[in-house]
């Protein structure tokens, strides 16, 4: 029983030492994993009472993700990565003053919108004896958008590999082009840059949990005003703030492990927000795992939302009617069961979320209208060989 | 109350790093376990990210953005 015990102790200490962030020494995939998700993304329809007029559908998506990592030589593992989106549904077009005073919104299209959205991306990581280096390029197309982006990021491990330091870069140059534009007076071409930069530490607290934190700062500049809307204009310069602090505390008594993520955010266009997420992972068998999770997101307005479009402003000043820019709260939950047979692990995942005025910790003094709520449901299946 | 709110949250971020212990290579095996780890699905945190850069304003934190999308 001793011998048991130890081998399975050496064992599970041997696999420690083969992950990132926990490691002694980084290690790459000692085999390939190949990946692949489907989703299906559904927005509740609007009431007829919130808009105008114009459809009430909104975004139908359906999202393939594939992934492929693999070890190259003993020292680097590539990493390969598509993921290919279709939507249909109306988007938010304008707003006016209903009857009683309070916005009502049109929606975008008599039969909506239809786009597909195609990305790939090809990353490589390069193991040293105490840390890692990685970088990636991709590349994103739509019909009316072209991204792309480049990024770096390195880790090192100190104090006996119980603290990871990890840092890293990217930058991203896009095209917009909206469709129609002459038709609807959009414009044409349209082009912005976002420059992203990240610092966090990861501590290993005792035997059972660890935190990490970190700390974001990305800078946009370029046309960053939605196109397809009737007035929105936007700053051309954007600088975001984000500081993360996550934590996970394994529960060996009831073989599952607790995972707690924090977020506060600032930008300059005077949006904060604070986020909260929190899951179970209850083991189940060997063979099963089960994931509650619960999120709660809150942000104040942008500086210059406004809930009713204000056609008698100069088209320089800064306005957005965009329910993204306005004050609201939102809770989602999600549970998923990941089933592991060995070299196949399929997960299946349900998702609820709901945006609400009501549920904001920031004061609301515009309400919003056309606040998401939508269900989500994913099936991904993992190959390992 | 903002710098209540951020000076209570360095103090609790601060108060459990002092409570660290040195973990041993061989005392690590709980952090081997899938459930553990930063992130356990990568597809499904980037599945929610994209979602969420789409639906809120906020975005960012432990890594660098990628490419932007026509989302937002």
């Amino acid at each position: 029983m001793k011998i048991s015990r130890s081998r399975t102790l050496l064992a599970l200490s041997t696999t420690a030492l083969a992950l990132p962030g926990i490691a002694r020494a980084d290690a790459p995939p000692v085999e390939s994993t190949l990946s692949y998700k489907i989703s299906n993304y559904k927005e509740d329809d609007l009431s007829r009472s919130e808009v105008l007029f114009g459809d009430l559908d909104r975004y139908d998506i359906d999202v393939h993700q594939f992934q492929l990592i693999t070890p190259v030589g003993r020292n680097m593992a590539l990493r390969i990565e598509a993921n290919y989106e279709s939507l249909s549904g109306a988007s938010p077009w304008f707003t006016l003053a209903g009857s009683n005073g309070k916005p009502v919104v049109s929606l975008s299209g008599a039969s909506g919108i239809r786009d597909r959205r195609s990305e790939i991306s090809v990353g490589a990581s390069y193991y040293l004896e105490n840390g890692s280096i990685s970088g990636n390029i991709g590349y994103s197309e739509e019909d009316d958008y072209r991204a792309v982006y480049a990024g770096l990021s390195g880790e090192r491990h100190f104090n006996n590999d119980n603290t990871t330091l990890s840092a890293g870069f990217s930058y991203s140059s896009d095209d917009i082009s909206p469709t129609d534009a002459k038709l609807f007076n959009r414009v044409t071409d349209e082009h912005k840059n976002s420059a992203s930069a990240y610092f966090s530490v990861s501590q290993l607290i005792n035997q059972v949990s660890s935190i990490q934190s970190g700390f974001s700062i990305t800078e946009q500049s370029g046309f960053l005003s939605d196109p397809y809307k009737l007035r929105d204009v936007r700053p051309e310069d954007k600088t975001q703030f984000a500081w993360t602090t996550s934590y996970r505390r394994f529960f060996t008594t009831a073989d599952g492990a607790l995972h707690i993520n924090y977020r506060l955010y600032h930008d300059d266009f005077g949006v904060s927000s604070h986020t909260l997420d929190t899951a179970w992972h209850q083991n189940i068998g060997g063979s099963y795992r089960l994931i509650p999770a619960v999120r709660y997101y809150s942000q104040s307005a942008a500086d210059f939302f406004t809930n009713i479009d204000d056609f008698t402003q100069p088209l320089t000043a800064p306005q957005s009617s965009d329910y993204r820019l306005s004050a609201f709260g939102a809770i989602s939950g999600s549970i998923s069961l990941v089933a592991d047979f060995g070299k196949w692990t399929a997960t299946l995942t349900a998702e609820r979320y709901v945006a609400r005025e009501k549920y904001s910790a920031y004061e609301v003094s515009q309400p919003s209208t056309a606040l998401v709520a939508y269900k989500r449901v994913s099936f991904g299946i993992d190959y390992s060989f | 109350m903002r710098i209540l709110r951020i000076t209570c949250l360095l103090l609790l971020a601060t108060s459990l790093l002092t409570a660290c212990t040195e973990v041993r290579p061989w005392q690590r095996g709980n952090f081997a376990r899938v459930e553990m780890q930063w992130q356990t699905d990568p597809l499904e945190s980037a599945l929610n990210d994209h979602i969420f850069f789409s639906k809120e304003a906020s975005s960012g934190g432990n890594s660098a953005a990628g490419g932007g999308c026509g989302c937002n």
